[in-house]
């Protein structure tokens, strides 16, 4: 139960179309998250998950049955808005009990799983206080309680932390992971905040412009992204990209451009001929202090734990990592590294990634 | 200048305000329990001399008033019923429904409202006259609701649009109908609009006169603005003191309306639970 599926699902607002052609297969029990930028399609796919959108083409399946022709409220999932969307008429512990009084639940039955669920979310002592008269976070419990209240076969979660405060926003995130392990239900959760993606999910799917770009655990995301878009919009700070020519070589190929060689090896055959590629490299793999490379640093960001510094070496922009005690300055030439086999190669033209690693040490163009 | 100052100055400046709208109001109903003989008095006599209640007693004994009156009340409460009901769920559809000419329709609804009104009640004659509901109530509730209606529809319309799209939403997943939803959620939230709404359209059919002038010709249908217009002044002759026990009868019901809505029009506002 509670396994959901999209197979081809395209939904269309006149001429702009918001989801396109989506396959999508979530497991029972599975805590996904639907991360990309704003306007890529993940608020609408979820939305279609809840009956609230209609595909315009393409099927939608939860637990085994089509429910394209379901009404919401027969789906059995719940959701939770990203305004919480508490009815503000109603006292919290109406609110709770509203999809319970829809489902014609007896009122002692009512009163008994309401209390309940009030109790697992500490709201016990507000059941009687309108919406309005609690923070933030309290509002945000009420609108899970009503989410919970019901024991949906899946749990619909639309930016539901992207309202509270950075500390508050730490905390839930931990409540939602615990809450998560202890219903064992399935959680699909729309964010555009990749840690929360990042640290709360099993999979995650990667939309962009209504296409689904990868659909992964969280470290192959991170480690394998599946081209350029997932690349750049995963990993804080961004990884580093730049232009360079595959060459073929013995054994391999070799990527230079104006400020490198990298001797790449492809493990799944051949490198192909020359063509344009896209190298990308992540901050913490760009080694900074000795090398065959150097950059002239323009910025230098001390966080406390660490200290990000952005530098430019043979026109590119670059951004690193460093040790909390890093001590270059503005203006400074710096001597640097990359792993070579952090290296990330993508096609030149399509974006995507090619199956090419690093092998051996970089050396200087 | 003193703060001490400024307050006694303001607070004239209000209550002299207050006096020039309530004036005409306290000599309406002054004069309405004069006897007689004191009205047209030089000087005038501000609190009268001798009370008398018989200006009502007469009205409400030797004239019409009364089938006025019903017709009055019956007439506003079933125009606002219609237009109340039609705008919340016209004003509704076109704040949540997705479909062509939605916008469209709101400005044509906007155009008729621009229309003056006096250029609409020829044809409107014509044709109650042509469906047979001529001289009747009816046609009247029908000529109210034309121009009523437009304006109820924008004013819940900007209403409509200020409830959170996510309450009918999450309303929808927890298991509601779309009417269920309508009226679990959105209609508590457009309360304060309703209300407005419906004093807003209650005192346009209560004090309408034009319409009721050309659309009704008998006693049994016409409400009291014409009614007691026929009814008291003659071709030369005004009688005034009726006039104004008349007056004074019909503000009650509007008083009544306002009492009792009031509270319940300022109990909805601020009332918000979608955090933005």
């Amino acid at each position: 139960m509670g396994g959901i599926v999209f197979s081809r699902v395209r939904k269309a607002f006149g001429s702009f179309v918001a989801v396109k052609d989506l396959d999508l297969e979530i497991g029972a029990g599975e805590f996904v998250s639907l991360l990309g930028p704003s306007g890529c399609g993940k608020t609408t796919t979820l939305r279609m998950l809840a009956g609230l959108e209609f595909p315009t083409a393409g099927t939608i399946a939860i637990g085994g049955r089509v429910v394209n022709d379901v009404a919401p409220g027969k789906r059995n999932v719940a959701m939770v808005f990203q305004s919480y969307a508490l009815y503000p008429h109603m006292t919290v512990g109406e609110n709770i009990a509203y999809p319970l009084r829809k489902q014609g639940v007896a009122r002692a039955e009512r009163e008994a799983r309401v209390r309940a669920v009030a109790e697992t979310l500490q709201l016990g002592a507000l059941l009687d206080r309108r919406p309005k008269q609690l923070s933030g976070g309290q509002q945000q419990r009420v609108a899970l309680g009503r989410a919970l209240v019901r024991e949906p076969a899946a749990f619909l979660l639309d930016e539901p932390l992207s309202n509270l405060d950075a500390k508050l926003r730490a905390h839930m995130r931990a409540e939602l992971i615990e809450l998560h392990r202890r219903v064992g239900k399935t959680f699909v959760y729309v964010t555009h905040d990749q840690l929360e993606a990042m640290t709360m999910s099993d999979r995650i799917a990667v939309m962009h412009e209504g296409v689904l770009q990868q659909f992964a655990p969280p470290r192959v995301i991170y480690d394998q992204p599946a081209n350029l878009t997932v690349a750049g919009f995963i990993g804080s700070p961004a990884m580093n990209v730049m232009d360079a020519e595959l060459v073929a070589a013995a054994g391999g190929a070799v990527a230079a451009n104006g400020l490198l060689r990298a001797p790449l090896a492809a493990p799944g055959g051949g490198a192909g001929g020359a063509r344009t590629i896209r190298l990308g490299v992540r901050p913490e793999d760009v080694l900074l202090g000795a090398g065959p490379l150097s950059g002239r640093i323009r910025v230098v960001e001390p966080t406390g734990h660490e200290t990000i510094v952005a530098f430019e070496a043979a026109g590119a922009s670059f951004v690193a990592r460093a040790a909390a005690d890093f001590s270059g300055a503005p203006g400074e030439t710096v001597p640097f590294d990359l792993r070579s086999a952090r290296l990330h190669v993508f096609d030149g033209a399509t974006g995507g990634r090619l199956e090419l690693s690093g092998a051996g040490p970089i050396s200087a163009a | 200048m003193p703060r001490l100052l400024r307050r006694i100055l303001f607070n004239l400046f209000a209550w002299g305000v207050v006096l020039l709208v309530a004036f005409p109001l306290f000599w309406m109903i002054i004069t309405s329990v004069k006897p007689q003989s004191e009205l047209f008095r030089i000087p005038p006599t501000v609190w009268p001399e001798t009370v008398t209640f018989e200006h009502y007693w007469r009205l409400i004994d030797e004239t019409p008033f009364l089938v006025y009156m019903r017709n009055s009340l019956v007439l506003s409460f079933s125009t606002t019923f219609l237009v109340v009901v039609v705008a919340t769920l016209g004003a509704h559809s076109l704040v949540r429904f997705r479909y062509p000419g939605r916008e469209r329709i709101a400005q044509l609804v906007l155009f008729t409202y621009l229309l003056p009104s006096v250029v609409l009640i020829l044809p409107l004659y014509l044709l109650m006259v042509w469906i047979g509901v001529a001289n009747t109530i009816f046609s009247l509730v029908i000529a109210y609701t034309t121009f009523a209606l437009p304006y109820a529809l924008w004013l819940l319309r900007s209403f409509m649009q200020g409830i959170p799209d996510d309450l009918e939403s999450a309303a929808l997943v927890d298991g509601a109908t779309r009417m269920e939803a309508f009226v679990d959620v959105i209609l508590p939230q457009a309360l304060p609009g309703i209300i407005s709404t419906t004093i807003f359209t209650f005192i346009l059919s209560w004090n309408e006169y034009l319409y009721a002038l050309v659309l009704v010709n008998t006693d049994l249908a016409r409400p009291l603005t014409t009614g007691v217009m026929t009814m008291l002044l003659g071709a030369f002759n005004i009688e005034w003191s009726l006039l104004m026990a008349a007056a004074v009868m019909m503000c009650v019901p509007l008083i009544i309306l306002f009492a009792f809505l009031q509270s319940y029009l300022t109990r909805g506002f601020g009332a918000g639970g979608v955090k933005g």
